[in-house]
C-alpha cells in the first residue's frame, strides 16, 4: 500500500495535535479529536499543494525564459542564482515590495477579488490532479470533470477584474476572454470525451492506470492530443491565442491596471494554468508517472520520488512545446480564433470521438475485427 | 484641360481628357494559408534557430565575457580582416579619452568643439608649482563623438578602446586631466591621431585701424606665435590728434598658429578676425 499525500498529512496532523494534547494543560486536552486531526490534515494538504505548485510555476517561468532565449538566439536570465534560476524569485520579491495602487475609478471589490479568485480557482484544480502514486490529494470518481469545470471558471473572473478596473484596454481584454471561451470549450470537451470513451471513467487515476496497462493514449488518439493541446493553449491564453493580453494592441490586456503584488498574482496564475494544462495533457494522453519498464529504469522505479520526477519531466517537455509554439507563431485575430475553433477543431474532435468509439467497438485495447 | 489652382492637371476630371494607358498593377501575392505554411514552416524555422543557438547563442555574456577575450579572437574581425588581438578592440573605438597633459597647450579647442558642453578647462598641477588649464570631461554628458580629439591640434587628446566607465556616483563620471593622463600612460589601444589640417584655412587677420597694440593676444596665444612688432609712429599734422595707443602691432606666424581663436576672443577692440582662406 502506497502512502498518499493525504495519508502523510493525516499522520503529520495526528503527530502534531497528539503532542500538543500531551503538552498542554488539561483544559485543552481535546485538541486531538478526530475532527480536528482531519481539519488540520486538509490544511496541511492544501499548504503542500500550494507550496509545491507555486514553486513549480515559478520554475516554469524560468524554463520558459531560458527556452525562449534560445529560440531568440540569446540566453535568457543568467545572473541571479545558477543560470538565472533565482531570477523569478527576485522578481517576485521586487513586485512584493511595490506600493499597491488602485485606479481611482475602479470598482474596488471586483478589482481586488478577481485576481484572488483567479489564483484560488486555478490552485483548486491541483487538488484533483494525481501527480504520482504518493502525491494523490484525494480520490474523486469525477476528478476529470471537476478539474475541467474549475478550469473554465477563470474567464469569468478575468472578465470581472477587467470590468472593475474601469479601463478600456482592460475591458476589451476581458471581452475577448469571454469571446474566446466559445471557440475552444467545445473541441476541448470533445477531445476529453474520446479519452473517457476509451477508459469508461471520469477518474483521472483510472485513466492513468489504463494507460500504464495499454500504452499512452497519445498513440491511438493523436488527433485528440492535437485538438486538446490547441484548445488548452486557448484556455490558458498563451500565444498564439493570447488575445485577452495582446500586449501589442491592448497595453497589457485585461491586467493593464494591476500592479505590484496583484500583477504578480495574475502573472503567476497564468503560469499556474500553463502548468495545469501541461499536467492535464500528460495525464490524459502521455501516460502520467509510471516509468517505462525495463532493465535500465529498474533502479529508478524503486527510488521514492521517481514517479514525481518522471511526471515533471514530461510536464516540462509538454510546456517546452508550448514555448516552441509561442516562439514560432503570431497571435491570431478573434475571427481567426473562432474559425480555427469552429471550422477546424470541432470537426477534428468529432472525427476523433468517432475514431475512439470505433476503437471501443473493435475491442480496445485488444483490437480485433468485429465478428459480423 | 482641368487644372487646380496651382496649375496641376486634374486627371480625368474634364470630359475627353486623354487618360493614357491603364496603369499596370501587380496582383497582391496570395495570403499564405494552410497548416504547412502557417504552422509547420514557422515552427521548423524556430526549431532550427533553437538548435543552432543551443551550444552558443550569439550574445556575449558581457561582464563575464568580453569581445576582446581570446575566445572571440577568431570570431570577430576588424574591417581589414585581421582578427582582434587579446585586450584589444577596434583601434578606432571611441572610448575613454587619453590626455597627454605634457603636450597640451591649453588652446580650448577641445572645449569649443564639444557639442555636449561636457569639457571644462581646469587648472592642472604639473608639478614644481606650475599649473596649466587642461580639459576635464564629464562622461555623464559625453556622447563619444570624438570631435574634441579631432580638434586637438597637438594630438594630445585622443580616444582609447576603454569602454568600462560605469560608476556608482555621478561625480565619479567626471574625469580630471590627471585621470585621463593615467589612461594615456596605461597604453590602451588609441585612435589614430589625425593632425592633417585643411588646405588654405582661414587665418588670423588684423584690422590695423582698430588695433591699440595692447599685447593681450600675444600674451594669451597658447602657441606663442604672435609677436608684437614695432610700427612707426606717424608724425601728427598740426591740429590732428593721434590715437592713444602703443605703437606695436601683432604679427601671426601662420605655421605655428593652431587656429584656436583665443586671440580673437581676448582682443578688447575686436580687431582680429578670420579670413584669407578659401
Ligand atoms: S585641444 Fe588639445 S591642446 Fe588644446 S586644450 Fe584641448 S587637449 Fe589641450
Ligand atoms: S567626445 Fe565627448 S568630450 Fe569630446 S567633443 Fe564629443 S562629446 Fe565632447
Ligand atoms: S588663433 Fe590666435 S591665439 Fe590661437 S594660436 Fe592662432 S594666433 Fe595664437
Amino acid at each position: 500500500m502506497t502512502t498518499t499525500l493525504y495519508g502523510v498529512a493525516q499522520g503529520l496532523s495526528q503527530l502534531l495535535l497528539g503532542t500538543l494534547a500531551r503538552v498542554l494543560p488539561s483544559a485543552l486536552a481535546g485538541v486531538d479529536s478526530p475532527g480536528a486531526v482531519e481539519a488540520l490534515a486538509v490544511i496541511i494538504v492544501g499548504v503542500i499543494i500550494l507550496a509545491t505548485s507555486m514553486v513549480n510555476a515559478i520554475v516554469l517561468i524560468w524554463w520558459e525564459r531560458k527556452l525562449l532565449g534560445r529560440f531568440m538566439d540569446r540566453r535568457g536570465a543568467m545572473h541571479v542564482g545558477f543560470a538565472g534560476l533565482l531570477q523569478n524569485f527576485a522578481d517576485g520579491l521586487k513586485l512584493f515590495r511595490k506600493q499597491p495602487l488602485t485606479p481611482a475609478e475602479a470598482d474596488r471589490l471586483g478589482y481586488y477579488l478577481a485576481p484572488a479568485a483567479y489564483l484560488a480557482t486555478s490552485l483548486m484544480i491541483l487538488g484533483f490532479l494525481p501527480i504520482s502514486t504518493g502525491f494523490i490529494p484525494g480520490v474523486a470518481p469525477l476528478s476529470l470533470l471537476m478539474a475541467l469545470a474549475i478550469f473554465s471558471f477563470a474567464p469569468f473572473f478575468i472578465f470581472v477584474g477587467a470590468w472593475s478596473a474601469n479601463n478600456k484596454y482592460s475591458l476589451i481584454g476581458g471581452m475577448r476572454t469571454a469571446a474566446q471561451l466559445v471557440a475552444y470549450e467545445i473541441p476541448l470537451l470533445f477531445a476529453v470525451v474520446s479519452v473517457v470513451l476509451l477508459t469508461g471513467s471520469f477518474d483521472l487515476n483510472t485513466i492513468v492506470m489504463d494507460q500504464a496497462k495499454d500504452g499512452w493514449f497519445a498513440l491511438p488518439l493523436v488527433l485528440g492530443l492535437i485538438v486538446f493541446t490547441v484548445a488548452m493553449l486557448a484556455e490558458v491564453e498563451r500565444i498564439p491565442f493570447d488575445l485577452p493580453e495582446a500586449e501589442a494592441e491592448l497595453v497589457e490586456g485585461w491586467n493593464t491596471e494591476y500592479g505590484g503584488m496583484l500583477f504578480a498574482m495574475t502573472m503567476l496564475t497564468d503560469y499556474l494554468r500553463g502548468l495545469v494544462a501541461s499536467y492535464l495533457i500528460v495525464l490524459l494522453f502521455l501516460g502520467w508517472w509510471p516509468l517505462p519498464a525495463g532493465p535500465l529504469t529498474a533502479p529508478l522505479v524503486s527510488f521514492p520520488l521517481a514517479g514525481i520526477l518522471w511526471f515533471q519531466v514530461k510536464v516540462y517537455v509538454v510546456f517546452a512545446v508550448f514555448v516552441w509554439i509561442r516562439a514560432s507563431l503570431p497571435r491570431v485575430r478573434t475571427d481567426q480564433l473562432l474559425q480555427i475553433g469552429w471550422k477546424r477543431m470541432i470537426p477534428l474532435s468529432l472525427l476523433n470521438v468517432v475514431w475512439a468509439a470505433a476503437l471501443v467497438v473493435w475491442g480496445w485495447p485488444h483490437l480485433r475485427w468485429p465478428s459480423v | 484641360m482641368a487644372t487646380d489652382v496651382k496649375g496641376i492637371e486634374l486627371a480625368g476630371k474634364a470630359k475627353g481628357t486623354p487618360t493614357g494607358p491603364p496603369v499596370k498593377r501587380t496582383p497582391p501575392a496570395p495570403e499564405p494559408s494552410g497548416v504547412v505554411s502557417l504552422v509547420a514552416y514557422p515552427m521548423a524555422t524556430a526549431a532550427r534557430q533553437f538548435v543552432r543557438s543551443l551550444w552558443r547563442p550569439s550574445t556575449i555574456l558581457y561582464p563575464y565575457e568580453r569581445l576582446e577575450d581570446p575566445t572571440f579572437r577568431n570570431e570577430v574581425k576588424v574591417a581589414s580582416g585581421a582578427p582582434i588581438g587579446v585586450g584589444q578592440i577596434w583601434d578606432n573605438y571611441r572610448g575613454v579619452h587619453a590626455l597627454n597633459i605634457r603636450t597640451c597647450i591649453s588652446c580650448n579647442l577641445c572645449m569649443f568643439s564639444c557639442p555636449d558642453t561636457c569639457i571644462e578647462m581646469v587648472n592642472t598641477d604639473l608639478g614644481g608649482g606650475k599649473t596649466k588649464k587642461c580639459p576635464e570631461i564629464d562622461y555623464g554628458k559625453c556622447s563619444f563623438c570624438g570631435f574634441c580629439s579631432d580638434a586637438c591640434p597637438e594630438g594630445c587628446l585622443t580616444m582609447t578602446a576603454s569602454y568600462t566607465i560605469t560608476t556608482h556616483t555621478r561625480s565619479e563620471m567626471i574625469y580630471s586631466p590627471e585621470r585621463m593622463f593615467a589612461v594615456y600612460k596605461s597604453k590602451l589601444p588609441m585612435n589614430p591621431i589625425r593632425l592633417a589640417r585643411p588646405e588654405n584655412e582661414d587665418r588670423i587677420l588684423l584690422d590695423e585701424d582698430l588695433c591699440i597694440g595692447c599685447n593681450a593676444c600675444a600674451r594669451d596665444c597658447p602657441t606663442k606665435c604672435i609677436t608684437m612688432m614695432d610700427i612707426p609712429k606717424p608724425t601728427a599734422k598740426p591740429g590732428e590728434k593721434l590715437p592713444r595707443r602703443i605703437w606695436k602691432e601683432p604679427t601671426v606666424n601662420d605655421e605655428d598658429c593652431v587656429r584656436c581663436g583665443t586671440c580673437i576672443s581676448v582682443c578688447p577692440k575686436e580687431c582680429l578676425y578670420w579670413g584669407g582662406g578659401k
